[in-house]
């Protein structure tokens, strides 16, 4: 966890300003701002139905998936607006990559679900890929255990490990910022503390976003933290700080379990 | 003593009001009763069972009758006044002429195969690609009309489908692509047959893919695929088993088809040799525009005409029979399949 007496040295990845989101008739996201740092756990907490996970997925449009949706403001990634007309969307998505809820492993082979990205983006070479896989595995702390099946089905792993898996199969085309919604919802406390232990160390090299139902998972891993209440920000600051000495009265209220 | 009020429980209310004594001490008039239900639960039970028996009873008679008649073609069988036959000159002979003695049924077995191939050849790939169109990317609207529409074509009867492909496709073909030659023959009958067939594979397709995790192709997507590339990587594959189960179930249907390709097909027991002969054609034409035969339309023409227990009509149902294990075969595979989908 950052300490809040040393400054911030990293720039920021993340950008939003003065963001909307509608589903249909629907408002879920008004007017949020906020800025996530390169290299840090910024994780977003919040009440069911307060546009967390929908704010993750806006990133890499991946709700453009599932049906009329209309987005307005800014998002910026590297100072690129997200929404800009002629921005290509497969390359969006290579660059920040998404950890889901329930575990989704692709019916296919261990080894074919981590190297079903880097295929999609022309890698052929064998050896090559044989590389990716593993690298993308050892990262996700998953390598020592299914180096020796890497060609069975990917559906008879654990839960907990079928996590891993998605997450090395989001590793495999090395994004800049991988996207977490409620990663360990569907997970039990061993493989929770796996995937909080993981989180700790890709952040190394990436920009994490986590959206977690767990207050005391956000404590454990986020630098930074969000607290989200009905498609708003209430405050955002280091995990430290929201946690000890919140601005807002909302969020203490949260935090000590008065609502929500 | 039969008020349902009466019964061994009784009401609850008047039980409590009554004095310790009575209540629990079981009068005759209890035991009666549940003997009345004891009676009306061993007489449905058999009622059900009867029931079921039948059904088992029928399958294996119609399997008994078809065998006996079926086989008398092989078999000295007592009360078989035909000549018995060698497997091998029915089997394995294309000559079909029972005027002549000659009963080769290849022609039969490989119209019916050549029908059904061709027919699941369109079927498929079209009933699979709607069946994706309906479950992921329809509006929700279309998708209930669409489900609704194709659950009405699959009551449709065959012979409606007949009469369109005699009185619309025959001519129509014949006279855009044909200069007039008739069209009967393989290709409008796989057509029919797939036109068909394919209610039953979107149907089936449409549920295979609905019942995959929501997230799947969201996760493709996630990773950079293409909507499409979504579809042809990760949800076709998933859907694997049970779109092989969907495509066997319309092999069923296809096989067993005899009134709608009997109405366009042209009944020809001489088709290969007609094929073969008749050069003035290309060869793709003559395959498809030939005029053939298969199990299922060969039966319909000719076992009302022949004597019972002759050789012909023993080697007619020998094709029934054929036709009977040839489904129940396909409907253990498409069990086998289900189950593998499950696991």
């Amino acid at each position: 966890m950052l300490n809040p007496k040393t400054p911030e040295t990293k720039p920021v990845k993340l950008s939003v300003k003065d963001m909307h989101f509608s589903y249909g008739e629907k408002k879920v996201l008004d007017g949020l701002s906020l800025d996530i740092h390169a290299e840090r756990v910024t994780a977003i907490i919040g009440p069911s139905g307060c546009g967390k996970s929908t704010f993750l997925k806006c990133f890499n449009r991946i709700h453009e998936v599932a049906s009329e949706v209309k987005v307005g403001g800014d998002m910026q990634i590297d100072g690129i607006d997200i929404y800009r007309g002629g921005i290509d969307v497969v390359d969006l998505r290579r660059r920040i990559g998404m950890v889901f809820q329930k575990p989704n492993p692709f019916p296919k082979s261990i080894y074919e679900n981590v190297a079903y990205g880097p295929r999609l983006f022309g890698v052929k070479d064998r050896a090559a890929l044989d590389e990716l896989v593993e690298d993308a595995l050892r990262k996700a702390a998953l390598w020592d255990e299914v180096k020796d099946r890497l060609k069975e089905s990917a559906t008879g792993m654990s839960g907990g490990q079928q996590q891993r898996l998605c997450i090395a199969r989001a590793l495999a085309v090395s994004p800049e910022v991988l996207l977490m919604d409620e990663p360990c919802s569907a997970l039990d406390p061993i493989a929770t503390a796996k995937i909080e232990e993981l989180i700790i160390e890709l952040k190394e090299h990436l920009t994490i976003v986590i959206v977690t139902h767990n207050m005391q998972q956000a404590a454990r891993v986020s630098d930074y933290t969000a607290l989200f209440w009905l498609g708003r920000l209430v405050e955002m600051d280091l995990t430290e700080r929201i946690f000890t000495t919140p601005r807002e009265r909302m969020t203490e209220d949260y935090i000590t379990g008065r609502f929500g | 003593m039969n008020q349902p009020s009466d019964s061994i429980l009784g009401d609850p209310l008047s039980i409590a009001v009554l004095p310790a004594s009575t209540q629990v001490k079981p009068g005759p008039s209890d035991f009666r009763l549940s003997r009345l239900h004891r009676l009306a639960d061993r007489w449905s039970h058999l009622l059900f069972l009867g029931c079921s028996l039948l059904v088992v009873a029928l399958i294996a008679g119609i399997l008994v009758f078809l065998s006996s008649k079926g086989l008398a073609a092989f078999l000295p069988l007592s009360g078989n006044t035909g000549r018995t036959l060698g497997f091998s000159e029915v089997f394995l002979s294309a000559d079909w002429a029972p005027s002549n003695d000659h009963y080769g049924i290849l022609p039969f077995i490989g119209g019916s195969l050549t029908v059904t191939g061709l027919a699941l050849l369109l079927a498929a790939p079209t009933g699979i690609l709607t069946g994706v169109f309906i479950a992921k990317l329809a509006p929700s609207w279309m998708r209930t009309l669409m489900r609704q529409v194709m659950d009405l074509l699959v009551g449709i009867p065959s012979v409606v489908y007949g009469i369109f492909g005699l009185t619309v496709m025959l001519p129509v073909i014949s006279r855009t692509w044909l200069k007039d030659a008739p069209a009967s023959g393989f290709a409008v009958s796989a057509m029919i047959l797939a036109v068909m067939i394919v209610p039953t594979i979107v149907s089936l397709s449409t549920d295979a893919f609905e019942s995959l995790p929501q997230n799947l192709d969201e996760g493709a997507q996630a990773l950079g695929a293409s909507r499409w590339q979504a579809i042809a990587s990760v949800l076709i594959p998933a859907a694997g088993p049970r779109l092989i189960t969907a495509a066997v179930l319309g092999l069923g249907r296809a096989i067993g088809e005899a009134m709608a390709v009997q109405m366009v097909i042209g009944n020809n027991p001489q088709w290969i040799a007609l094929m073969r002969e008749s050069t003035d054609r290309a060869p793709f034409l003559r395959a498809l525009f030939t005029p053939a035969a298969t199990l299922t339309t060969e039966l319909v023409q000719e076992l009302p005409n022949t004597p019972a227990g002759s050789t012909w009509n023993n080697v007619l149902f020998a094709m029934g029979l054929m036709l009977y294990l040839l489904t129940m075969l396909l409907i253990l595979a498409t069990r086998r399949l289900g189950r593998g989908a499950e696991a």
